[in-house]
């Protein structure tokens, strides 16, 4: 890998083992790195292990979403859905377990995958991505059992509500979606960009990030970050960051979001912005936290940078994994 | 002079045995060599003094001094022996503070061991709290948040009350409307009345012209007869 392809590679997408010893993340030339974070954040570690222990090309398109479950990561880009055992990578052999594509309507361009969760009440996949549609596909016999349709422009962004089963999906049309995961039908639909105080339209309608933590949801990317409560569909706190945000989370009593500009932001729920952390990549577009291993809780994030910074202290940055 | 014997025997004693050792094979020469060097090196000025004692101890018994120079010679014979006990005294003194500076130092392991088992829980218990608060802080904050947005509605009691004038307005109004319905029932029922009137009067009044215009018809066409 060249210092030019260095210079323009981005992280997408990062997901941690289910020991949670190690991370993958993904970037745009499609190739999968896997870190080893025990041999990183011992304390005799080098240059050395803050180098991938394995690096491979997954796919052909960039790597835009990485998702584990209990034994697989499963990975996904240009339309399609490979698994990796965690095993088998763990001892460096690179043989996907599967690959699968959802059933599109038109054969002539597949749309990229975008983001992908897991519904743990029915071991389900629930994929989104650029042909406006959500697809639902059963983990144990791999069959795609359902589409959403609803959305009029491609999805960025999935979520999932564990207690009443709802899915939650954000695309470039603005609206947030709620699904019922049962009946797959369409509860609510919420245009965020239609709320004065959370709409910026010098960016646009596009939402990219949705978290949920049962009654509230986060959403932002076009409009500003702003704090919802699902039972009264209102907006009650309006983050004041400057960027478009890309990726939100909910954490103990903050909300740490990474987007446009070099660093962490946490925040308050009452719509205080408490920190901002700085990073080494120009913009960030994902962040991931280890809360699976109490020796390696750590938060990675990756962006427009060859580089992975790991926060041990979620307060500042403690080193760079690079691919 | 049961002193320096029973202290010449120890050392003696000690070579004896080093030297036993060695004819075994179960001690190197280096040992001894070390070994007899410490020990004598340790007490050099003793041995040495109880060793010139021993030999001055001997030449005053056997020899024929002046009575001066045996006196003299005596004082430093006594004079050495007192060294010795002072050295000796000197040795078991520090033996005894070494004893109790071991046991000072037990003890205060002892302490610093549970002073760390000690914070050690504390800690856990701060983590705890701190988690405890975090929670607090986060329902707090959700609170907030819900209340700025519930306040932006109106009160419930004004509403109610608005509600309440706006009902009795409206109770007022139709009692109102129903009497003013009721009074023009009234008043057309009265017209009614008057017009059938009028018009019974003009048909009666008709009629009686009419009779009358026949009478006069009827009257002149007699007379023509």
């Amino acid at each position: 890998m060249g210092p030019v392809e260095l210079l323009h590679m981005s992280v997408f997408s990062q997901s941690f083992s289910p020991c949670g010893r190690f991370l993958a993340a993904g970037n745009n030339y499609g190739e999968i790195a896997v870190f080893s974070l025990s041999a990183a954040l011992s304390p005799d570690a080098s240059e050395g292990s803050q180098k991938p222990i394995l690096n491979f090309t997954a796919h052909d398109g960039p790597v835009f979403t990485l998702l584990s479950t209990d034994t697989h990561l499963l990975s996904a880009g240009n339309g399609e859905i490979s698994a990796w055992s965690w095993a088998e990578l763990i001892k460096k052999s690179t043989k996907a377990a599967w690959t699968r594509k959802p059933s599109y309507e038109t054969s002539l361009e597949i749309p990229e995958i975008n983001a992908m969760i897991i519904n743990p009440k029915d071991n389900s996949l629930i994929v989104g991505g650029g042909d406006n549609n959500i697809h639902i596909m059963d983990m144990e016999t791999g069959i795609f059992k359902s589409v959403l349709k609803g959305h009029t422009d491609y999805i960025h962004c999935l979520c999932f509500k564990e207690r009443e089963g709802e899915i939650l999906s954000g695309g470039e049309d603005g609206a947030v979606r709620i699904w019922d995961s049962r009946t797959n039908r369409p509860v609510h639909c919420i245009e965020v960009f239609r709320y004065e105080e959370c709409a910026r339209p010098q960016f646009g309608k596009w939402i990219s990030c949705l978290a949920t933590d049962s009654d509230w949801m986060l959403c932002g990317g076009g409009p500003s970050l702003s704090l919802w409560h699902l039972r009264s569909m209102s907006p009650t706190s309006v983050f004041p960051l400057p960027g478009c945000q890309r990726e939100a989370v909910f954490h103990q009593d903050l909300i740490m979001s990474v987007g446009e500009g070099p660093y962490v932001s946490h925040c308050l729920h009452g719509g205080t912005v408490k920190a901002q952390i700085p990073c080494t990549p120009s913009s960030l577009n994902t962040l991931a936290l280890n809360l699976k291993n109490t020796e390696h809780r750590v938060m990675t994030v990756g962006g427009s940078s060859h580089q992975i910074d790991v926060f041990t202290n979620f307060s500042y940055r403690a080193f760079s994994l690079s691919f | 002079m049961h002193l320096c014997v029973r202290a010449r025997m120890s050392i003696k004693f000690f070579q004896i045995v080093q030297l036993a050792y060695w004819r075994m094979g179960s001690i190197t020469d280096d040992e001894v060599i070390r070994k007899r060097l410490l020990i004598d090196g340790d007490g050099a000025g003793d041995d040495r003094r109880i060793n010139v004692l021993m030999k001055s101890f001997t030449k005053w018994c056997h020899s024929n001094f002046s009575p001066e120079e045996g006196f003299s010679q005596y004082q430093r014979m006594v004079t050495s022996l007192a060294q010795c006990e002072f050295s000796m005294g000197k040795t078991l003194l520090v033996y005894d503070m070494n004893l109790k500076e071991m046991e000072n130092y037990e003890a205060i392991y002892a302490d610093i061991e549970k002073s760390i088992t000690s914070a050690h829980e504390k800690i856990a218990e701060c983590k705890k709290e701190i988690q405890r608060a975090k929670r607090i802080r986060k329902n707090r904050q959700e609170y907030d948040a819900l209340a700025r947005v519930i306040k932006q509605h109106p009160d419930r009691h004004e509403t109610l009350k608005q509600l309440e004038a706006l009902d009795k307005e409206l109770q007022q109004l139709s009692h109102i409307k129903e009497n003013v319905e009721d009074k023009l029932e009234l008043r057309k029922k009265q017209f009614h009345v008057l017009l059938t009137t009028i018009q019974e009067l003009q048909q009666t009044l008709e009629n009686d012209e009419k009779m009358e215009s026949d009478d006069t018809q009827e009257s002149p066409m007699e007379n023509g007869d």
